[in-house]
Formats: structure tokens, C-alpha cells, sequence
């Protein structure tokens, strides 16, 4: 009797945690199709600040931003993470610890501190250089940077998940390295090469502090934009914009769900 | 003829550790390069004095130190030691909120039906895949005046009249332990999953109160997914900067946004550097406090991810 | 999806040459308050050199200068700061001298804004507008505002309605200064003191709601998020022009204790990706015809002599044209520099942080 009162409470709590949850992203989502810019009443239904936002070329760009950051960066951190995973793996018997604190850095390290300190580096190597000038390129190296160690550790206990004598296998079975990379390696590695782009994709959309300071002038990303229109207060289109980024969010819910009942299978 | 042997192992050794630096070496150099250096770089920023308008400059001088404990051209004054406070507590609240949260919905998950926890954990986090500004958005339309949340605190006294529920420290508060709450729930639930039934059906057998065998079956069980979670959660947290930024108005200022602003609003490098400087002790301090409670627990499974 | 593709290709093709001079020739990089440029005048510019303007926007003058020691420097063509920011720009190298031979319009700038104060030969700085910093607020909550900052500072005169104060600490500051009878623009260490004391015990009160810059505080007002704080005339007129309904209540004073008056100016930082086209900018500005225009746009006074025979007739009237008693308590925010600046920023720091 007494068990069945307390899962009913915390099966109450579980609804209630979850109206906590989706609570403020339902309010953007409502009140971007309100006709009037106010946030406490909701006057009618209208599709105005969408048309507004079609019409926008710094959101435009500020998207197309967005994704060829977290498109590029991925990809880098992929290559680079992979070959860390592997390497973690292969040499686990040696002494590596060096290595796992320098990947366990990046995740550690407080956004802040992460971005200023990139921000403070790249000015004076580009005051001493001329390179590395603030804009999407800098962005792309910071955003490689907190990437590769997910990757790395995803990569890695995909392998250490494998049998090892399936190692010993694809050595007898393929005489070259290149071969054994591309015949076994990288089919093994699939998914966890697809789960480990996906997280670095999610990373990159979410970061804010470390493109904020890493940014340049014409490398505006979706919320550095965001952020730019809550602080000057001036656009309505926030709530649109902001429901676009959750129904893609939504979308990648759902993929991620349907990838996973097929993979169990 | 006898070393042959001892040649082709020196020389395996060799192309393993060739084969080593090949796989290893472009991730750590990228590290070492884009955060590293960086990192050392503002640590050495903090060591130098602040220029005319707030650009770091030689001689090296510990001013920045002094200024982050409070010591200026009038004397010493506590604005800082606010600061440090406020991120502190705010800190401890809003884990001990998200735990306090986590705790009972992680144990309802592993209740639940096995083909329905995937879904149910997917949408504890999916809140968290919008970007972190987005999120403080919405509470900041949850939580403005005039809005029904606000209205009602009015009504019970906790506000004054007119004003919202946001901008305010609470609402720092609460916009944390939203951001943060999947990152306890999580662990806590994997530490839950892998529960000995066996051991707590003991202790029931064996103490009287469920919250004796709670306390003693199923609490410790639980704690390596508690710390882990408590990492995960108090260090981003101490370091906040875009919540208080937005939620906190003028009145929640935390280190995150101490440290920002040394940059951002351009007057001083090396007391921005400083504050950094301090923030990444108490992260390695809170950290190694994890490893070693961890630890004498006996844990003995790594704490941190 | 190609374009995307595309995208990506040349993206990782940047990262290999991350930083190599990214200036185009025909791009002209803007840096500028927000709402503060006509569309109609970037098009007319675009069209007429066959080039593109690239504009970002700040809110506040810290902002603008962290931005161009962090890089700036080299990547905008032009920079709109007020008056009191300009030596220090000046002084750190962060600008470049204007080549008057290409101004042909130069001329054209009223006289008191010439070989001013702040850039004594007007060798940086061209005007560019200039106008008013004063209380907005809702005349619904406070039908009989007094003339005064009290609106702000007094807690009998406000008790309880959520106010705003200025973002920029300097004017921030100022205000408490000149409601404390040391006037706005006031430097004494023991004035700052007692302003900065009175700035924390404000900040404390319970209807304290934050720091905001000056567009933003009228949105809020708008949304009644306040119901008093600070903002500039110009930006007061174009949002109530863009929105009538909201800004219905909302009224912009000019205190009796005195207030702001400030000057933006275009100047070309230093090491600016292409200066050339920065002086036909300025020169474009400087047009009669284009100055008025750009007035009639965003409601602030135009310090261009020749482009007065276009102006609307609201520019002529309050609160864009203050009248003559009013104009006598206003003043410019004193550029600080060295120690002062320095101490200043402690005192900011500890109002910011308690």
C-alpha cells in the first residue's frame, strides 16, 4: 500500500519535473507566433516575426554561420578524436596518463576561462603574426578543441567494448595497415564514429561562450545573435528564431530515438 | 646471432611508439596548442600590471592579486569578496536544488518499464540540447512582471508589487539548476541501474525503517553517480556567466561575469586574468576533493564522466 | 544543400588559412550603435561605389573598445564613438589621422565641433551626431514627475515601481553626481565617493531591476519590465515613431540637476582593412543631403551647418533641440585617463559587484 502511494508521488513529481522542463521552451514557442511583441500577453495567432525573419540577413548568415561552424568543427574533431581513441586503446598497457589529463582539460575547464584564454592568445598571436584573426576560423579551432576529447573517449570505449582477439583476426585477415583501417576499423567504429559527430554537432550548436569571445565581425552564429538582440532588446524575432533552433532540436530527438530502435535490433 | 631476437623487439618497441605518436600526437598538440599555451598565457596575464587602459603590460606585478582580494586606491573594500561569495553560494544551492530534484526522478526511471526509460531519459535531456541563451530567454518571459508567475508571487507577498520575478538572484538560481538538472539525473540514474537488489532486500530484512535500510542499503550504492553528478554540475556552475548575465540583472553578479567583464566591458586584463586564475584552483581543488571522497568510499571506479 | 556543401569546402579551406588578411577589396566594415544608420543611406552608399557595407553593432562605448583591442582593430574600416572615449582611443593607438584632402565635405561640420576638447586639430575625428542622455519614464505610474533625477535616486519620490540605471558606468555615475550637487560632470575622488556610495544604496533598494544600456532600457519601459531609467532623445523618438501604442506613456526628461550631452564621431582605426573606402564613407556621411537624411532617420541633431535647409521640423523642437535653459545644464562626460581611470573602474567595479 505504502510502495504504491510513493510511486504515485513520484510518479506526480515526474510530471511536474518535466513541466519545469519544457515550460520556458514552450513559452518561446507560443509566444513566437503571437501578433504583438509583448511577453505577457498573447493577443492572437500570426506568422509575422517568421516573415521578418525571412527577410533578415544577419539571421540568415548568423545560421549559415552556425552550421558550417559545427559542420567544420565536427569533422576536424572526428579526424583528430578518432586517432586519439585509437591510440588510447592500442597503448592502454603504457603509461598515459599525461594524455588523459590533457584530454580531460577541455571538459574540465570553465567555458570562461576556456574563452578568454583562447580570446587573449589569438590577439596577441595575431598582434605578433597577423594570423589567426578573430572570425570563423578561430572559432573553428576553439570548437575542435572542446570536441576532440569527446570523440577520443567515445572512439575509445567503442574499442574497448570490442573482443580483442577480433583484433588478432583483422591482422591475419588483412596484411596491410590501410587495408585493416578500411576493412575493419572503420566498419567496427560506425556507429560510434556517428554517435561521437552527432554529440560534437550538438556541442558546437550549444556552445555560446567560448564563440562569443573567439568571434570576429562577420562570424555572428545563431546565439550570438540571440544574445546580441536580448541585450539591445530590439527584436521580436528572438522567439521565432529561438523555435526554429527547437524544433530542430526536436527533430534530432526523434532521429536519435528511431537510430537507437533500429540499432537494438 | 644471439641478440637477433632482442634487435626485432627494440625494434617493434620502436615502430609502437612511432605508431603512438602517429594516433596520439595531432589530438595532444591540438590541445596543447588551442588551450595549453592559452591557459599559461592567461596565467601570465594575471602576473602583469594593468596598463593605462586596462591592456596588460610589463613590469610583472602581483597588483591583479591584490585587486581580486579587494585592495585599490581606497583601500580595502568587500565588492569582490561579494562576488566570490554570491558564485559560492549559488554554487552550493542550486546543486544541493538539482539533487534534490534528480535524486527521486532518477530512482523513478530505473522503476519504470525498461523499454520506457530511454525515452524517459532522452526527455530530461533534450532541454538541454537548445542553447544554453535560449533557455535563459524562456524563463526570462516566464519570469518578467506582469507575467503569471510573478503575479501569483506577488499575491503571496514574496515580491513587491510591480516588480517580476526576473531579474533577481532567484531567478539566477532557478535558471541553474535548470541548466544543470540532466547532468545529475544521468549519472544518478546509471548508479540506480546498476543497484544490488539483493543487498537492499537485506537490509530491509534487517532494519525495521525503509529509512534506515535507505540510508544504509541504497544511499552508498548510490554515491559515485551522486559525486560524478556533483562535478558535473557545481564546476560549469561556479563559473557561470550568461545566467546571471541575463536573469541576474545587476544584483547576481557572479566570478563568471567578474572575469568577463575585465574583457568584455575592457578595463582590466590582468584582474579578468586573476579571477580566471582562481576559478581554475577551485575547479582542480573541487575536483581532487571528488577523487579522494571518491576514493575512501571505495568507489574505486572513476568518479569524473 | 551544394550551397552548404560549398560552404563547408571553403570553411575548411578558411581553417587552413585561418587569418590570412581577410580584407576584400569593396567591403566596408561598420561599427555602430544600434538603430543609429539609415538603410536607405548604407543602400544609396553600396550602390553609388558598387560596394558592400558590412555593419555590427555595440551598445556601449566599454563594449566598442573591448572589441577593438581584442581585434577590432584591424577588422572594422569605421568606428562611431562619443566624445569622451576619443582621446583614450587616440592615446592607445587604436586610431589613425583622417586625410582631410579626401574629406571634400569636411567642411561642412559646425564649427563648435571642430578642433574640440577632445581631438584638439580634429585631426581623428569627423561629427557624426550628437545628442541628449535623460530619464524615461512611464507618465501613467508617475503623473507628477518631478523635473529631477530624485525620479531615480529617491526612494520616497519612486518606493516602489522596478527603475533601471545606465549600463556605462560613467553616466551612471554622473547622474548620482548631479543629483548629489556635484554636477554631472563631476571628477573629484570625494564625489565619486559619496555618488558611488548613493549608486549602491539605489542598487540595493528592492525595485533596483539592473544596469542597461540606452536601447534597451526603453524597450523595457515599453514592455513596463521599468517604469523609470535612462536613454538618449534620438533613440526615444524612433522607437516611439516605430511604435506608438507602447511608447503612448512614455515621456523623455531632461533634469533640472543637469545631464549628457555627447557627440559621436566616425573615426578609422588604425590598422583598418580599407581606409580609402572609410574616407568616401565619411565623406558620403558629410553630404548635406545625406546628413539630413540620416537626422531625419534616427532623430538626433546633426552637427552638419549644411544639411540644415533638409531637416525635419521635430528636429527642431524638444526633446531633439533641448530648449536654451535646458541646454545650460548640460555637459560633456569628462574623458578619464591614467590613475583617475583607473580609480574610477575600481569604484565601478564595486557598485557593479555588491
Amino acid at each position: 500500500m505504502r510502495k504504491r502511494t510513493l510511486n504515485r508521488g513520484l510518479a506526480g513529481f515526474w510530471w511536474l519535473t518535466l513541466a519545469f522542463l519544457y515550460l520556458p521552451l514552450a513559452i518561446v514557442v507560443l509566444f513566437s507566433f503571437n501578433s504583438t511583441n509583448s511577453a505577457a500577453n498573447f493577443t492572437s495567432f500570426s506568422l509575422r516575426w517568421y516573415h521578418r525573419l525571412l527577410g533578415n540577413e544577419q539571421i540568415i548568415s548568423a545560421f549559415y554561420n552556425s552550421l558550417i561552424l559545427a559542420i567544420v568543427s565536427s569533422l576536424v574533431a572526428l579526424v583528430i578524436g578518432c586517432l586519439i581513441g585509437y591510440g588510447m586503446y592500442r597503448h592502454r598497457h603504457r603509461r598515459l596518463g599525461w594524455l588523459i589529463v590533457l584530454i580531460y582539460l577541455p571538459i574540465v575547464l570553465p567555458d570562461i576561462v576556456f574563452g578568454i584564454s583562447e580570446m587573449a592568445f589569438f590577439v596577441q598571436f595575431n598582434r605578433l603574426t597577423g594570423l589567426l584573426e578573430p572570425g570563423l576560423g578561430t572559432m573553428i579551432i576553439a570548437h575542435v578543441t572542446f570536441q576532440i576529447p569527446f570523440v577520443a573517449l567515445i572512439v575509445y570505449s567503442r574499442f574497448v567494448g570490442l573482443d580483442p582477439s577480433l583484433f588478432e583476426a583483422a591482422k591475419d585477415l588483412y596484411a596491410s595497415p590501410f587495408q585493416r583501417a578500411l576493412h575493419f576499423l572503420l566498419p567496427t567504429l560506425k556507429p560510434a564514429l556517428i554517435s561521437a559527430f552527432f554529440l560534437s554537432f550538438t556541442l558546437s550548436i550549444d556552445d555560446f561562450v567560448i564563440s562569443f569571445f573567439t568571434a570576429g565581425p562577420e562570424s555572428a552564429t545563431l546565439p550570438i545573435y540571440i544574445w546580441g538582440a536580448i541585450k539591445k532588446g530590439v527584436s521580436p524575432e528572438i522567439n521565432a528564431i529561438a523555435t526554429l533552433m527547437i524544433g530542430a532540436v526536436a527533430l534530432a530527438a526523434i532521429l536519435s530515438l528511431l537510430f537507437n530502435r533500429q540499432g537494438r535490433r | 646471432m644471439a641478440n637477433t631476437p632482442l634487435v626485432t623487439r627494440r625494434h617493434a618497441v620502436v615502430s609502437e611508439t612511432r605508431h603512438l605518436l602517429f594516433s596520439v600526437m595531432p589530438g595532444a598538440v591540438w590541445i596543447f596548442v588551442f588551450l595549453v599555451l592559452p591557459s599559461l598565457y592567461l596565467m601570465a596575464v594575471a602576473f602583469m600590471s594593468n596598463g593605462p587602459y586596462g591592456l596588460p603590460e610589463l613590469p610583472l606585478s602581483l597588483d591583479a592579486f591584490k585587486q581580486l582580494a579587494g585592495f585599490g586606491f581606497l583601500g580595502w573594500s568587500p565588492g569582490n569578496f561579494y562576488t566570490l561569495l554570491r558564485s559560492l553560494w549559488q554554487t552550493l544551492v542550486s546543486t544541493a536544488l538539482v539533487i534534490v530534484v534528480a535524486y527521486p526522478i532518477a530512482y523513478y526511471i530505473t522503476t519504470c518499464r525498461a523499454k520506457l526509460r530511454p525515452l524517459m531519459l532522452l526527455a530530461v535531456v533534450v532541454p538541454s540540447w537548445t542553447n544554453q541563451v535560449i533557455r535563459a530567454f524562456g524563463w526570462m518571459n516566464l519570469l518578467a512582471p506582469g507575467t503569471p508567475l510573478s503575479d501569483a508571487a506577488q499575491a503571496l507577498g514574496l515580491i513587491g508589487q510591480h516588480m517580476g520575478l526576473y531579474p533577481s538572484n532567484f531567478a539566477v538560481t532557478l535558471g541553474l539548476v535548470y541548466n544543470f538538472l540532466p547532468f545529475m539525473v544521468l549519472p544518478l540514474y546509471a548508479a540506480f541501474e546498476k543497484l544490488d537488489t539483493a543487498q537492499v532486500q537485506a537490509a530491509q530484512d534487517l532494519y525495521a525503517s525503509p529509512m534506515r535500510a535507505f540510508w544504509h542499503a541504497v544511499f552508498p550504492q548510490t554515491l559515485p553517480g551522486l559525486l560524478a553528478g556533483t562535478v558535473l554540475v557545481a564546476i560549469p556552475a561556479f563559473g557561470m556567466y550568461v545566467i546571471p548575465e541575463l536573469l541576474g540583472g545587476g544584483k547576481g553578479m557572479m566570478l563568471g561575469n567578474l572575469v568577463a567583464n575585465q574583457f568584455a566591458g575592457g578595463s582590466n586584463w590582468p584582474l579578468g586574468a586573476a579571477g580566471a586564475l582562481l576559478m581554475l584552483l577551485a575547479t582542480f581543488v573541487g575536483l581532487f576533493a571528488m577523487r579522494r571522497i571518491g576514493k575512501r568510499l571505495g568507489g574505486g571506479e572513476e568518479v569524473v564522466i | 544543400m551544394k550551397t552548404i556543401t560549398t560552404r563547408v569546402v571553403a570553411g575548411l579551406g578558411g581553417l587552413m588559412l585561418a587569418g590570412a588578411a581577410q580584407a576584400e577589396e569593396g567591403k566596408l566594415y561598420l561599427f555602430n550603435w544600434t538603430a543609429y544608420m539609415d538603410p536607405a543611406i548604407i543602400q544609396a552608399f553600396e550602390d553609388k561605389y558598387d560596394v558592400e557595407v558590412v555593419q555590427n553593432y555595440f551598445n556601449s562605448l566599454p563594449e566598442m573598445f573591448a572589441k577593438l583591442n581584442t581585434g577590432g582593430v584591424s577588422q572594422y574600416d569605421i568606428i562611431v564613438p562619443s566624445n569622451y572615449y576619443v582621446p583614450r582611443l587616440i592615446e592607445t593607438g587604436l586610431v589613425q589621422k583622417l586625410d582631410k584632402s579626401k574629406l571634400a565635405n569636411f567642411d561642412n561640420i559646425m564649427d563648435q565641433f571642430k578642433n574640440t576638447d577632445y581631438d584638439p586639430n580634429s585631426d581623428y575625428t569627423a561629427a557624426y551626431q550628437y545628442g541628449v542622455t535623460g530619464i524615461v519614464y512611464n507618465t501613467e505610474t508617475f503623473p507628477d514627475a518631478p523635473k529631477s533625477w530624485s525620479l531615480l535616486f529617491d526612494p520616497e519620490v519612486n518606493p516602489g515601481r522596478p527603475f533601471g540605471l545606465m549600463g556605462d558606468g560613467q553616466v551612471s555615475m554622473g547622474a548620482a553626481c548631479a543629483y548629489l550637487d556635484h554636477g554631472y560632470a563631476c571628477t573629484d575622488p570625494e564625489a565619486w565617493k559619496a555618488s558611488a556610495k548613493l549608486l549602491l544604496d539605489t542598487k540595493q533598494r528592492d525595485n533596483f531591476s539592473g544596469f542597461v544600456d540606452g536601447t534597451p532600457a526603453l524597450q523595457q519601459l515599453a514592455r513596463g519590465v521599468t517604469h523609470v531609467s535612462l536613454s538618449y532623445n534620438g533613440d526615444y523618438l524612433y522607437y516611439k515613431e516605430e511604435n506608438p501604442d507602447s511608447f503612448a506613456n512614455i515621456e523623455f526628461m531632461i533634469p533640472d540637476e543637469g545631464t549628457e550631452i555627447w557627440v559621436d564621431s566616425m573615426m578609422i582605426p588604425s590598422e583598418a582593412p580599407n581606409p580609402e573606402l572609410a574616407h568616401k564613407f565619411i565623406d558620403f556621411i558629410l553630404d548635406p543631403e545625406i546628413g539630413a537624411q540620416l537626422s531625419n532617420y534616427n532623430y538626433y541633431s546633426s552637427p552638419n551647418e549644411a544639411a540644415r535647409p533638409y531637416l525635419d521640423e521635430v528636429l527642431t523642437q524638444p526633446p531633439v533641440t533641448p530648449t536654451e535653459a535646458d541646454l545650460e545644464r548640460l555637459s560633456f562626460t569628462p574623458s578619464l585617463e591614467g590613475d583617475k581611470l583607473q580609480m574610477f573602474n575600481q569604484l565601478w567595479t564595486e557598485v557593479q559587484s555588491r
